[in-house]
């Protein structure tokens, strides 16, 4: 017993550890991601958007439905691969976000209700 | 509190609350003067990220203030506020605060490019559509060419995909007049060569064009060389440049008559309603081909 309560000690020695290492809270990459979408998706898809040929949808329970606007499973892979390439109309936003901006905004769009 | 004083402060959280309240958002600004252009009232500024409105970047804006610009001198820090109005559609700059002069005597004016003037030909460079064929302005003589610049990339609404949405409405509006469709074209040139390939913009020109390709056979999507592209750029007064895999841009619209002359810019302001009326009257001067007369029988 007192060997199994050292493991699990250890484990979540190693685990807080990795925590402090990485410096990234959930909660930190979610505020990250919010800057991230203020940026770059909020002028689009939560503003009026004149002239153009289809108005984007908005992304308020983006994760909340099984699919996407598109019709394509909400899924973190699905949404990461849309912002890349782009979808219709929606321009690509390859080479311009890294994998962790990635991570923070797809962070950030899970927090949308 | 007595009754007097109570009714503005009740007004007043009425107003508020009620959203009686203007519809332009104000967003800050901070970045350097570039250029300035006393006559339109314009600055180009290199701003940092404003959050909810535009990522940084290089572009110019209208000075609500005339006298501000006489003030204001290439290389000078600014601080100011965006307004937008009209969902975004108009913005100009209130508010400028010099923060820093220093910066004064490093600046350099952007040399201006040569634009052709109205009247003079287009250059005849190779352009490549999306389906990788190759051609020329020349190939369209006889018809009217509306002409404009965009990278697929561009994430500004009020920009790139602005333009692409109008040059889409237009190109839908023509089709319901199988006469000026068929003495019209438009082009749609890409400044970011690298990443617009010929596959991209034929998945960028299919999103505007209800993804039937058919409409391909009226409105071109095409890229070419750096090099050829410059000059293109230069012939036609367009500004661009890449930084931090974004690029920054003016936004240039040419008409081109039947024979291949420049006949207007637009640079600032326009309408999608204005642009189809002025590539409509330059399908007007295309001669319709007419039916041979029938002799008059004697008498």
């Amino acid at each position: 017993m007192i060997r199994i309560m050292q493991s699990a000690c250890f484990v979540s020695a190693v685990f807080a550890f990795a925590l402090i290492l990485s410096g990234c809270s959930p909660k930190e990459s979610e505020l990250r991601g919010q800057e991230l979408f203020d940026l770059h998706c909020a002028v689009c898809h939560m503003g009026p958007t004149p002239d153009l040929k289809k108005r984007p949808p908005r992304l308020e329970k983006l994760f909340a439905l099984k699919q996407l606007p598109s019709g394509a499973p909400a899924t973190d892979t699905q949404v990461r691969k849309t912002i890349i390439e782009g979808l219709r109309t929606m321009p690509a936003f390859d080479k311009r976000l890294s994998d962790q901006g990635l991570d923070d905004l797809v962070a950030y769009l899970h927090t949308l209700k | 509190m007595n009754l007097q004083k109570l009714v503005p402060v009740v007004l007043t959280g009425v107003l508020l609350t009620t959203g009686c309240q203007s519809s332009t958002k104000r967003y800050n600004l901070r970045g350097q003067v570039l250029e300035k252009s006393i006559s339109t009232s314009e600055i180009t500024v290199k701003h940092e990220d404003i959050p909810g409105f535009m990522p940084a970047m290089t572009m110019p804006y209208k000075v609500k203030d005339p006298a501000v610009v006489q003030e204001l001198q290439p290389g000078d820090a600014i601080a100011a506020e965006v307004v937008t109005a009209n969902n975004g559609k108009d913005y100009w700059l209130e508010d400028v605060r010099i923060t820093d002069e220093s910066g004064r005597k490093s600046a350099k004016p952007a040399a201006p490019a040569h634009r052709l003037e109205v009247g003079e030909r287009v250059p005849d460079l190779p352009l490549i559509n999306q389906d990788g064929k190759t051609f020329r302005f020349s190939d369209f003589k006889g018809k009217a060419l509306l002409v404009t610049f965009v990278y697929t990339r561009c994430p500004m609404p009020t920009f790139c995909p602005r333009l692409s949405s109008q040059f889409a409405k237009i190109q839908n509006d023509l089709a319901k007049s199988p006469e000026d469709f068929a003495k019209t074209h438009l082009v749609t040139i890409s400044f970011d060569p690298k990443y617009d390939t010929a596959p991209v913009l034929r998945k960028y020109g299919l999103a505007y064009l209800d993804n039937d390709p058919a409409g391909f056979s009226h409105w071109d999507f095409a890229s070419t060389n750096s090099g050829d592209l410059r000059k293109i750029a230069d012939a036609f007064g367009l500004e661009y440049f890449e930084e931090d895999n974004q690029i920054s841009h003016t936004m240039d619209i040419v008409l081109i008559s039947p024979e291949g002359k420049i006949m207007k810019y637009w640079a600032t302001e326009w309408t999608t309603a204005e642009l189809e009326d002025a590539l409509r009257q330059q399908a007007k001067t295309v001669s319709t081909p007419q039916k041979p007369l029938t002799p008059r029988k004697a008498g």
